[in-house]
C-alpha cells in the first residue's frame, strides 16, 4: 500500500502515457496484421507508413497554421495526410510485393527491407534529421486532472481522449467489418485459403490492394497522431516496426481485438519500464513477447489450425 | 462446354500435365480417372486457371480462357470442389455455400432460388447450415463444398475426388444426390475425377483416364 501512495504519481503517469503509446502502436500493427494475412510477406517498410504518415501530418499542419487556417484544420491535417499516404503508397507498393509472394520468405524480408531502407532515406530528403515538432493538436486541447490513487496527475486531453478513442473507433470498425460487410468476408476468406477464395469468384488481387492500402493509412494515421505528441526524428520508423511485429507475433496472427490487448498489454509494459525501471525500456516489450511465445506459441489469441477443412 | 487442347502444365519447373486435351460436352457428365498423382488435381487446377498452362488452348463455352483471371471462373457459371473442400472454418455453413453468390453480386431472389434449388438436392445442407464450418466432419464438409459449387455451377461443375474418405453410405447419398442433379439441373457439365471408374459408372456418360500427367484412354 505505501508503495502505491509514494508512487501513485509515476504509476498514474504511466498507466496514461501506456495507453495513448498502445493507440498508437495497435493501429500500425492492425494493419501489419491484415496485410499480412493477404499478402503472406512480412513488410518491414509498414515502420516508414508510420514514420513518413507524421511527417507528413506535421508538415501539412505546419502549413495549414502558416495560412491561418482554423484550430480544427490541424485535426483534419492529421486525417488528410494519413489518407494521402496510404493513397500514395499503398497501392504501387502493394504490387511490388505481390511479386514476391511467392518467393522465399528471406527474399521477401530482403525486399521489404530495402524498401524501408529507401523510404528512410527518403523521408531525411524531404524533412532531414533534425526533429520536427507539430504538437498544437495537443496544445489546442489543453490539459485535465486525472485523478489516480489519491492524486490528480496533469494529462494532456488529447493523449487521454484522440488517441485512445480512435484507436477504439478503429478496432470497432475493422471487426464490425470484418464479421458484418462482404468485403470483410472476401477479405477473411483471401487470407484463410487464396485458392479457395479465387475460385469462389473473389478477386484477390484487389482485396489485397485495398487491404493493403487501409493498413498503410492506419500506420499513417497512427504515425500522424503520434505526431502531435513527441518530436519526429528519423529512426522512428525503425523502432514502431519492432515493437509491432512483437504486437502482432504476440497476439497470434489474424487477429484485430487480440491485436488491441496486446497492444494495450506492450505499451503499458513499456511505460512502466520508462518510469520505474528506464534501462528495461527496450527490452520489456521483447520480454512480454517471448514470456507469451514460450508459454503459446501461437500467440495469446491465435488458434492453431488442427486440420484443413 | 469445357475444352482443354494440348495442355501442357509446369509445376517448379517439373511437367506435371503433357497435352492434355479434354472435351466435357454441354450437359455432359465426364469422369477422369488416374492413379494417385497422375495429374487429376491439376487438370482441374488448370482448367480454374490455378496454374497457368504453358503450352495449349483451354476454353470454356466457346471463351478462350488461358489468360483470364482465375477468379472469373465463377462469373462463366464454373463450380469448383476441390479435394479438401477448403471450406472457410470461421464461417457458418450457410455464409460458406452463399459466398461465391455474393461475391458475383447476384440479386437477392436469384440467390433464394438457387439456395433452394440446392437445398432440394442436399437436404441435409438445411439443418448444417447455421452450423459453423469448423465443426463439420469429413463427410459432411464434402456436401457442403458440392452445395457451395451448384451455387455458382450453373455451366459446369468440377468435383475433384468427391467419393474420397466417404463411408459407404455416405458415399451412396453423395452419387444419389448426384443423380438426382443430373435431373434437376440437366444443362449443367459435370468433370468428376476419382481414382477408380467403379463409383462413376451409373454416373458419367464416358471416361478419360489420366496416366503421369497423359490422356492414356478416353
Ligand atoms: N505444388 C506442387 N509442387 C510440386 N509438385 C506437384 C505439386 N502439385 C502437384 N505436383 C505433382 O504433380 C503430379 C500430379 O499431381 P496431382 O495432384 O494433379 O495428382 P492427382 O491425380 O490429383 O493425385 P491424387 O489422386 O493423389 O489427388 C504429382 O506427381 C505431384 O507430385
Ligand atoms: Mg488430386
Amino acid at each position: 500500500m505505501s508503495w502505491f501512495s509514494d508512487n501513485g504519481l509515476l504509476l498514474g503517469l504511466a498507466t496514461l502515457d501506456g495507453l495513448s503509446y498502445a493507440a498508437a502502436i495497435f493501429m500500425v500493427a492492425v494493419g501489419l496484421n491484415l496485410i499480412f494475412g493477404v499478402l503472406r510477406v512480412l513488410n518491414i517498410a509498414h515502420g516508414s507508413f508510420y514514420a513518413i504518415g507524421g511527417y507528413s501530418a506535421a508538415s501539412l499542419g505546419l502549413m495549414f497554421a502558416a495560412r491561418g487556417l482554423p484550430a480544427w484544420a490541424a485535426f483534419a491535417a492529421l486525417a488528410i495526410a494519413a489518407a494521402i499516404v496510404g493513397v500514395l503508397l499503398g497501392p504501387p507498393i502493394a504490387r511490388l510485393l505481390r511479386r514476391t509472394q511467392h518467393q522465399e520468405p528471406v527474399l521477401q524480408l530482403l525486399v521489404t527491407f530495402g524498401l524501408f531502407m529507401i523510404l528512410e532515406d527518403l523521408q531525411k530528403l524531404i524533412w532531414g534529421v533534425q526533429p520536427i515538432v507539430f504538437d498544437r493538436p495537443l496544445k489546442l486541447l489543453g490539459n485535465v486532472d486525472v485523478p489516480f490513487a489519491g492524486d490528480l496527475i496533469p494529462f494532456t486531453r488529447y493523449q487521454l481522449f484522440v488517441l485512445p478513442g480512435i484507436a477504439i473507433v478503429t478496432l470497432v470498425a475493422l471487426a464490425w467489418t470484418l464479421r458484418r460487410t462482404l468485403f470483410g468476408r472476401m477479405l477473411v476468406a483471401v487470407t484463410v485459403d487464396r485458392e479457395a477464395a479465387i475460385s469462389q469468384g473473389i478477386d484477390a488481387d484487389r482485396i489485397t490492394m485495398v487491404t493493403f492500402t487501409i493498413g498503410t493509412a492506419l500506420a499513417a494515421l497512427g504515425g500522424a497522431l503520434s505526431s502531435a505528441t513527441a518530436s519526429l526524428v528519423p529512426g522512428v520508423g525503425a523502432q514502431t516496426i519492432v515493437l509491432s511485429f512483437a504486437v502482432v507475433a504476440t497476439a497470434g496472427l489474424g487477429q484485430v481485438e487480440g491485436a488491441a490487448i496486446t497492444a494495450l498489454l506492450i505499451g503499458l509494459g513499456r511505460s512502466t519500464a520508462i518510469y520505474f525501471a528506464p534501462e528495461l525500456e527496450v527490452v520489456i516489450p521483447y520480454l512480454i513477447m517471448v514470456g507469451v511465445l514460450l508459454i503459446r506459441p501461437q500467440g495469446l489469441f491465435g488458434v492453431i489450425e488442427t486440420r484443413r477443412i | 462446354m469445357l475444352r482443354l487442347d494440348e495442355v501442357t502444365v509446369e509445376i517448379a519447373g517439373v511437367t506435371v500435365l503433357r497435352k492434355v486435351s479434354l472435351r466435357v460436352p454441354p450437359g455432359g457428365r465426364i469422369a477422369l480417372i488416374g492413379r494417385n498423382g497422375a495429374g487429376k488435381t491439376t487438370t482441374l487446377r488448370a482448367l480454374m486457371g490455378l496454374l497457368p498452362a504453358r503450352h495449349g488452348t483451354l476454353a470454356i463455352d466457346g471463351r478462350d480462357c488461358r489468360d483470364m483471371p482465375a477468379h472469373r471462373r465463377a462469373a462463366l457459371g464454373v463450380g469448383y470442389a476441390p479435394e479438401e473442400r477448403r471450406l472457410f472454418g470461421s464461417f457458418s455453413v450457410r455464409q460458406n455455400i452463399l459466398l461465391p453468390a455474393e461475391v458475383l453480386g447476384l440479386p437477392e431472389a436469384e440467390i433464394t432460388r438457387r439456395v433452394e434449388t440446392m437445398f432440394d438436392l442436399l437436404p441435409e445442407l438445411r439443418e448444417l447450415a447455421p452450423r459453423r464450418a469448423a465443426g463439420l466432419s469429413g463427410g459432411q464438409g464434402k456436401m457442403v463444398a458440392l452445395g457451395r459449387a451448384i451455387m455458382v455451377g450453373t455451366r459446369a461443375i468440377l468435383l475433384d475426388e468427391p467419393f474420397q474418405g466417404l463411408a459407404p453410405a455416405l458415399a451412396l447419398r453423395y452419387a444419389e444426390a448426384l443423380l438426382q442433379l443430373k435431373s434437376a439441373l440437366p444443362d449443367v457439365a459435370i468433370l468428376i475425377t476419382e481414382s477408380s471408374p467403379e463409383l462413376l459408372k451409373p454416373l458419367v456418360e464416358s471416361t478419360y483416364v489420366i496416366e503421369r500427367g497423359e490422356i492414356a484412354a478416353a
